[in-house]
């Protein structure tokens, strides 16, 4: 793989992993009530 | 009469995982890498990512917003939601019936496509398929399994509609526990382990490194570089930035109807701006870290780089079905890690048939006030009669056709009129009022402007090209068989009836409602 393909894959994976880790901690640090 | 009151979520990671279960399915192991290997490898990220922002993210929030607040009015399917948007238009609830009709008509299919991975996991686990050392043998044992010939593995379909009786019946004893009880339950449970089985899948292809020593260059680095290396050149065609917005469109289960319902069951304090982008996280995960860390780079090192191409031109039906049974014949403890492959397929397609089984039975208890076991009752009876011609008649055009009208035709049209309903008709100020109702975060303002103006535009665009480039050819039955054509045109007629049909019913159920009034 060339240099600009792993740019791409790390851009993405750290981008979509980002978004899940704010949004999991986002959800679960809001005390849920019913 | 007395009206049971609604269901609701569990929790809110219920409501979450069950969006992210419908939305992952097999086209983000399957067609996803497919596509992006197709359209310009790494480069294909760029417009994937640019439609994610102003169609994708933009869709979701409309629909879990949509759904929550016509939920708020006891709806639960599109007829009602979009009633309850325009109430003095008594003719705004028959665009809805496309959000009925959708479903109904994937889940036809669907169902039976999603029991192929469970035979599938039976077959892996038994030894079958590990020892089927070629492409022509996978191939036909394929063939048998579908019923589309008699071969050496099946004599009939019978082992095929088994698995699908069980898909079938898993999917009726999942919506008939309801919404909390049986959709939360089984997502809860079977995201995770899906999520778990990738892993372990994408842990294993990573690290195959070169395993034919002599082809030092057939290695994983290689095989992800198929994938992942720019060819900047496709970013101006026209085609590869469709490709992008179309496979956002499907991977999200957005413009079904499905989402609607779903958060339709949610209260009117709860938030759908996080809880939306929760589950597009989740998605986003499945399909741009694991679904191109596994097929794509497993066939690369086991094929080569020029049978690859062929490989990946062949569809992904085949890539799925016939490559990766062979690919994973070769690793050690084949049977294993091909159980783990076609298990989280049908995990996926359980998670994903049972919300497209959902729109109906709700229309059915929202709008005609019967009990969710009759409504049940009533679905399984007509999907399981609607289910038999896509078995029987696979190899007849069948499929294709429901996929047409129900997974891309009515998907596309959906959504075009849910945004223009949500955001011209019910009004952008009010819209945006109503998505931020107990929002846990703050949409940036730049996205008024995108709802607005740019997504109902990209969708125009799509659904304008779309039908020039594929509707018409599929509409005049170009490529259809002379053999294939009454079969083809049957179903189209069908699907005419059941549309007319839903009309019917939503007609009759506002004529109820008005006499109850």
């Amino acid at each position: 793989m060339n240099i600009y393909g792993w740019i791409f894959l790390i851009l993405s994976w750290s981008g979509i992993l980002t978004l899940g880790t704010f949004c999991f901690h986002r959800v679960f640090s809001k005390k849920e009530v019913k | 009469m007395h009206k049971p009151k609604r269901e609701s979520w569990g929790s809110r990671l219920g409501i979450i995982m069950a969006v992210a279960g419908s939305a992952v399915g097999l086209g983000n192991f399957l067609r996803f890498p497919v596509q992006a290997a197709g359209n310009g490898g790494g480069a294909f990220m760029i417009p994937y990512f640019v439609a994610l922002l102003l169609l994708g993210i933009p869709l979701v929030w409309i629909e879990w917003t949509l759904g929550r607040y016509g939920g708020g009015f006891e709806h639960g399917t599109a007829p009602g939601i979009f009633h309850s948007l325009l109430q003095k238009n008594r003719f705004i609830k028959y665009f809805g019936v496309i959000g009925i009709f959708g479903p109904f008509v994937i889940f036809i299919y669907y169902t039976f496509i999603a029991s192929w991975t469970l035979g599938y996991s039976f077959y892996s686990i038994k030894g079958v398929l590990a020892p089927l050392g070629d492409q022509a043998s996978i191939q036909s044992f394929l063939r048998g399994y579908q019923g589309l010939e008699q071969n050496g593995f099946f004599k009939s379909i019978a082992p095929a509609y088994m698995f699908f009786l069980i898909t079938f019946s898993l999917n009726i004893f999942v919506i008939y526990y309801g919404i909390r009880g049986g959709i939360e339950t089984l997502c809860k449970i079977a995201l995770p382990v899906l999520f778990c089985f990738g892993i372990i899948l994408a842990i294993r292809v990573l690290t195959l490194g070169a395993p034919d020593a002599a082809k030092p260059g057939w290695n994983v680095g290689n095989g992800l570089g198929f994938l992942w290396n720019p060819d900047f050149g496709a970013l101006k065609s026209a085609k590869v930035w469709l490709a992008a917005a179309g496979q956002i469109f499907f991977t999200l289960s957005v413009g079904i109807g499905v989402i609607l319902t779903y958060a339709s069951y949610l209260s009117k304090g709860d938030d759908v701006v996080l809880s939306g982008m929760t589950a597009v996280s989740m998605n986003e995960f499945a399909e741009v870290v694991l679904g191109s860390s596994i097929i794509i780079p497993a066939a690369f090192v086991f094929f080569g780089p020029i049978d690859i191409q062929a490989i990946a031109r062949q569809g992904a039906f085949d890539l799925g079905f016939v490559t990766m049974p062979l690919i994973l014949g070769k690793l050690p403890l084949s049977s294993i890690f091909s159980f783990l492959w076609f298990a989280l397929l049908f995990l996926a397609g359980v998670t994903s048939s049972v919300s497209l089984a959902q729109p109906a039975v709700a229309f059915l208890e929202d709008e005609f006030n019967i009990s969710r076991k009759r409504a049940v009752g009533i679905f399984a009876a007509v999907g399981f009669l609607l289910c038999q011609p896509a078995i029987f008649f696979l190899g007849r055009g069948v499929v294709n056709e429901l996929d047409f009208w129900g997974g891309t035709f009515c998907l596309v049209l959906f959504g075009t009129i849910e945004t223009i309903l949500f955001v011209w008709v019910f009004g952008m100020d009010k819209a945006w009022e109503e998505i931020h109702h107990g929002a846990d975060i703050r949409i940036p303002r730049i996205f008024k402007f995108i709802i607005k103006y740019v997504t109902p535009v990209f969708l125009l665009v799509i659904l304008g090209a779309w039908f020039f480039q594929e509707g018409l050819p599929t509409i005049f039955l170009k490529g259809v068989s002379e053999a294939d054509k009454p079969f083809v045109l049957w179903t189209r007629l069908g699907l005419i009836a059941l549309f007319s049909a839903l009309a019917i019913m939503v007609k009759i159920a506002w004529r109820k409602r008005r006499k109850r009034a």
